[in-house]
């Protein structure tokens, strides 16, 4: 554990120093690796160790991204932040709790849709109470807060999955991932493990989605709420590893920038090997490319 | 609204409903069968709609005439992928919830993987061409011919499977691994032929589907998911496994949602067919059909 | 005779090609102008028709003639441009690496309202002017950015030319359509103030979402209503959809309008003889002026004889970017002095006047365009009118 500490420290300081010392596309850059970075380990927290695949990261970051733009301006920054993430854990929570008592595909299927769902009910919302749709997000922070926020919030996911793995929660989690009934007779609670891992990882989506939303000044339902940043969360957070601390984070860094250079030239090869990868990886290595480094580690 | 116009918006909902069942049919071979939720039928629905339109546009090759083509290459590809991806998932996974996590992650993989393979080779531009667009009146009412060839064709493929699983060898096998794996296994069915070629078989119909679609809709690479999550919603409320429940099923979504469209205003057809599905989910879990 | 011709054209042509290394070395570096423009994703459709060509087109044909004339002395353009994938992200991304490390000396827009709301503050705070030719929302005029200018027309005169139309040709009653985000909500709501007082009642009116399939269901409760007019405020594939649908189910209003993608050549291609006397929106053909005659033949005969110029927001495109040759050419390439220069003139481009108060066009008057005999007249306003109205739509063929 020290030594992860140790790890996180070093290359917190070495972020927090880039808008100092980078171009402020370096900076651009390094807020996207951040980005995937803690939505794809707060992710992995709950579905790599549970092993219950959720599809829905862009449901809840586009919660907090709407949730935030609503109270931006009107609100301190770091409550927009908060709010935005608690908006989206509640919604985890309620969702869970309907339906996470069923298996994993129907949890997985379900989650898929969530997010259609969830925009088009907050389309009808906006439409009918405010009588117009979309956000133009007039009082923006300066770009040094949003790095610096989204910085925090990564380190913050990283900290909690560090302490959440050693804690009796995390366990559970592993257990339920391991063998669910198993855990359930050794006396854990599953429903409320699954909804509590469910609603953590649901609130940093949110947190970082109030966060990145002020960079794009308009938001529709159509723009916070597209597939791909969920899509892609999972992809790496799998590929990555997810039951493991650094798997997710070294995939997301490496890929943050893969896309960066290949997003110019061949932006469709980039998403059909991350594909291709992805399959590779359940044929061959169930444990994500971690297992190659910590082949300990057990594969959701 | 006239009576003439209700039985109009029924019969366009049984139209839309026509192709969900056909898609959830596949769907729910391959889900009932194997295991294997593959979350990315609606892409293959995709590959069968741009074959048709490439070969419709290119050689002017009928429509009509694709549809026993996109049949069998989805169908091929199906085997392909199942050789290819599957068999060694079963291999490898150590227990059934093992597997299905697996396989639907290798099919979320696929689904990345098919998708962006058609935006590279034929970008994200809509297609489309017009095929027997004229209108056909029916008893007062106004149909486009395409629209009623597509529900013509849905119901017959979904007719030929269900004949085809009762009637033929092949089908009872079929129908026995879907009670009863290990007891059909057990009986000496051959399920290392039978699981690739009913693989195959569920591609298949997602690729008719999706030659029929291209008659009447735009083609785009991300046409697919809607489709995806529809047969979905659609297996899950006529029961895992129940191909009559699947036809069914898929006919009764379409018209709710037209009729859904109708009162409200398509903005909420998808928040709808989503309630429809959760509360099915969280009251029947098995599926409307399936007795317990 | 020739003999002496001959002498003097050689005796011009010998300071000429003396002075050729110094004209070559006078030219310069070359004027870098960059954009992100949708060439993958949803976007693709509108931006590869309305706007990317027309960049091309303009590239080549301003360094054809020498290259971009900045306060009198050519230097050529070179575009620096990438793919956004339809993705706002990436294009904040791309304008922030070619505003902010490269410094490129000129930018042109990216493709939609979406894309325009995310960059235009950005391309204030970098000090470079931007003219959107497919942006359009009140919203956007509202944030009040100096260095950023809209060239189409936007809501409230669309519609009122759209009810003006209507009103002037005996419509009593409307059923409306619209799609579910902003363009769809803010014309619909201009629709509305527009009809109050018109003499037109709305007898239905339902919304969508984007990437709608179907849509017959509700065309068919419209036709159960028999409206005097259809007014469709959607996209392109849903602007094809509803025509389509329409023809299937019978449906034919005396007035059938779907607002974007009308304009553009798809729409004939798909609807074929089917497109006469729909109306839509556009501002512009060949018959506007002899500017935007030319403009058309080159660009069909850079792109093909397939690959014509919308009739509504490509003109737009190409009226910015005449607007901004001649600020280059005028006052160079400080970009403050191109923006005072692009605020406070009076533009002649191949749509007329242009003018700006704040970020709005006001030079060009909302207008409604008609599919007559193969062509996409301008019917109303009157001054600006290409073809009269033709006043009942013809029943789908």
């Amino acid at each position: 554990m020290k030594r992860d500490l140790v790890l996180v420290l070093v290359l917190a300081a070495a972020a927090l120093a880039l808008p100092f010392v980078g171009s402020e596309f370096a900076v651009s850059l390094a807020l996207t690796c951040l980005m995937y970075a803690s939505l794809s380990s707060s992710w992995a927290l709950f579905c790599g160790s549970t092993g219950y695949l959720s599809l829905a990261t862009a449901a809840f970051f586009g919660l907090g991204a709407y949730s935030g733009a609503l109270v931006l301006g009107q609100l301190p920054w770091l409550l927009v932040i908060v709010i935005g993430a608690a908006v989206a854990a509640v919604t985890a929570i309620v969702m869970g709790a309907a339906v996470l008592h069923l298996r994993g595909t129907y949890f997985a299927v379900l989650t898929f849709g969530m997010t259609e769902l969830i925009r088009h009910a907050v389309t009808y919302w906006e439409k009918r109470v405010t009588g117009t749709v979309g956000r133009v997000l007039v009082d923006v922070p300066e770009r040094e807060t949003v790095y610096f926020t989204v910085l925090a919030l990564t380190l913050l996911a990283i900290v909690v999955a560090i302490v959440v793995r050693r804690s009796r929660f995390g366990l559970a989690m592993a257990g339920i991932g391991a063998d669910e009934q198993r855990a359930q007779t050794l006396g854990v609670d599953t429903r409320l493990v699954k909804i509590g891992g469910f609603a953590i990882s649901a609130g940093f989506a949110g947190a970082i989605g109030a966060a990145m939303s002020v960079r794009w000044t308009y938001i529709d339902p159509a723009t916070v709420f597209s597939p791909f940043i969920a899509f892609q969360t999972v992809l790496i957070a799998l590929i990555g590893g997810a039951a493991t601390l650094w798997g997710p984070l070294i995939a997301a860094v490496v890929f943050s920038l893969l896309a960066e250079t290949l997003r110019l030239q061949l932006p469709h090869l980039y998403m059909m090997s991350l594909g291709m990868l992805l399959i590779v990886c359940v044929l061959y290595l169930p444990g994500g490319l971690a297992s190659l480094r910590w082949p300990g580690r057990a594969a959701p | 609204m006239s009576a003439g116009a209700w039985l109009e918006l029924i019969a366009s909902g049984l139209i839309a409903g026509g192709v969900y069942a056909l898609v959830a049919l596949g769907l729910n071979l391959q889900y009932g069968l194997m295991r294997i939720l593959d979350i990315a039928h609606g892409e293959f629905l995709m590959l069968g709609a741009f074959v048709t339109w490439a070969a419709h546009s290119s050689f002017g090759i009928s429509p009509l005439a694709m549809v026993p083509v996109s049949f069998l290459l989805l169908m091929i590809v199906g085997i392909a992928l199942h050789r290819l991806i599957f068999r060694r998932l079963t291999r490898t996974s150590a227990t059934l919830d093992v597997f299905e996590a697996r396989g639907l992650m290798a099919c979320f993989g696929l689904m990345f993987l098919v998708q962006n393979f058609a935006q590279l080779l034929w970008g994200g531009d809509l297609r489309g061409y017009d095929f027997l667009a004229e209108p056909v009146a029916i008893g007062g009412a106004q149909f486009a011919a395409n629209k009623l060839l597509l529900i013509a064709m849905a119901l017959l493929f979904s007719a030929a499977l269900i004949v085809v699983l009762r009637t033929t060898l092949l089908g009872k096998g079929v129908r026995a691994l879907l009670q009863s794996p290990t007891g059909a296994q057990l009986v000496g069915i051959d399920t290392r032929r039978l699981h690739p070629l009913m693989f195959g078989v569920g591609l298949g119909l997602s690729g008719v589907a999706g030659c029929l679609l291209s008659m009447t809709e735009a083609i785009s690479p991300s046409m697919g998911e809607p489709y995806t999550v529809t047969a979905l919603i659609v297996i899950t409320l006529g029961g895992f496994g129940s191909m009559a429940g699947a036809l069914v099923g898929g006919l009764a979504l379409g018209v709710i949602e037209a009729i859904g469209m109708h009162l409200t205003s398509p903005s909420l057809k998808s928040l709808l067919s989503y309630g429809i599905f959760i509360a099915v989910l969280l009251w029947r879990p098995n599926g409307l059909f399936v007795r317990k | 005779m020739t003999s002496r011709r001959t002498l003097i054209r050689a005796v011009t042509a010998l300071p000429a090609a003396l002075g050729l290394p110094g004209i070559v070395r006078a030219q310069g570096a070359p004027v870098r102008v960059g954009y992100a423009i949708a060439r993958t994703g949803p976007w693709t459709g509108g931006a590869q028709v309305s706007q990317e060509p027309n960049y091309l087109l303009w590239a080549e044909q301003q360094n054809a003639a020498g290259g971009l004339s900045v306060k009198g002395s050519r230097r050529q353009i070179e575009l620096v441009s990438s793919d956004d994938r339809s993705e706002v992200e990436t294009c904040v991304r791309t304008y922030e690496k070619l505003m902010g490390s490269d410094k490129v000396d000129l930018v042109l827009a990216p493709w939609g309202s979406n894309a325009n709301f995310a960059v235009a503050p950005l391309a204030n705070r970098f000090g470079y002017p931007f003219l959107a030719p497919t942006a359009l929302s009140r919203r956007l005029v509202e944030m009040k950015l100096p260095y950023f200018f809209l060239m189409l027309q936007q809501p409230k005169p669309m519609m009122d030319a759209l009810v003006d139309l209507l009103t002037a040709n005996g419509a009593k009653t409307m059923a409306v359509v619209y799609v579910d985000d902003l363009f769809g909500l803010e014309n619909y709501a201009a629709l509305k103030v527009a009809v109050q007082g018109s003499g037109i009642s709305i007898v239905e009116d339902k919304s969508y979402p984007l990437g709608v399939k179907d849509l017959a269901p509700v065309l068919r409760s419209i036709k159960d209503k028999a409206p005097d007019a259809f007014v469709g405020l959607t996209y392109p594939p849903d602007t094809i959809l509803v025509s389509r649908q329409s023809k299937e189910i019978g449906f034919n209003p005396k007035f059938f309008y779907a607002s974007v993608g009308t304009a553009f050549q798809l729409y004939r291609n798909v609807m074929q003889a089917g497109a006469e006397g729909v109306l839509g929106m556009g501002s512009w053909n060949t018959k506007t002026s002899a500017g935007a005659k030319a403009y058309f033949d080159a660009h069909v005969k850079k792109f093909g004889a397939q690959k014509e110029p919308d009739r509504w927001a490509s003109g737009a495109c190409w009226a910015s970017l005449e607007i901004l040759t001649n600020a280059v050419a005028k006052v160079g390439l400080d970009r403050k002095a191109i923006r005072d220069y692009v605020a406070g003139t009076e533009h002649s481009t191949i749509l007329g006047k242009i003018r700006f108060v704040g970020s709005e066009n006001v030079g060009t008057p909302g207008s409604v365009g008609q599919w007559q005999k193969g062509e996409f007249e301008v019917v109303w306003p009157k001054a600006i009118a290409t073809a009269p109205l033709v006043p009942a739509k013809p029943g789908w063929v």
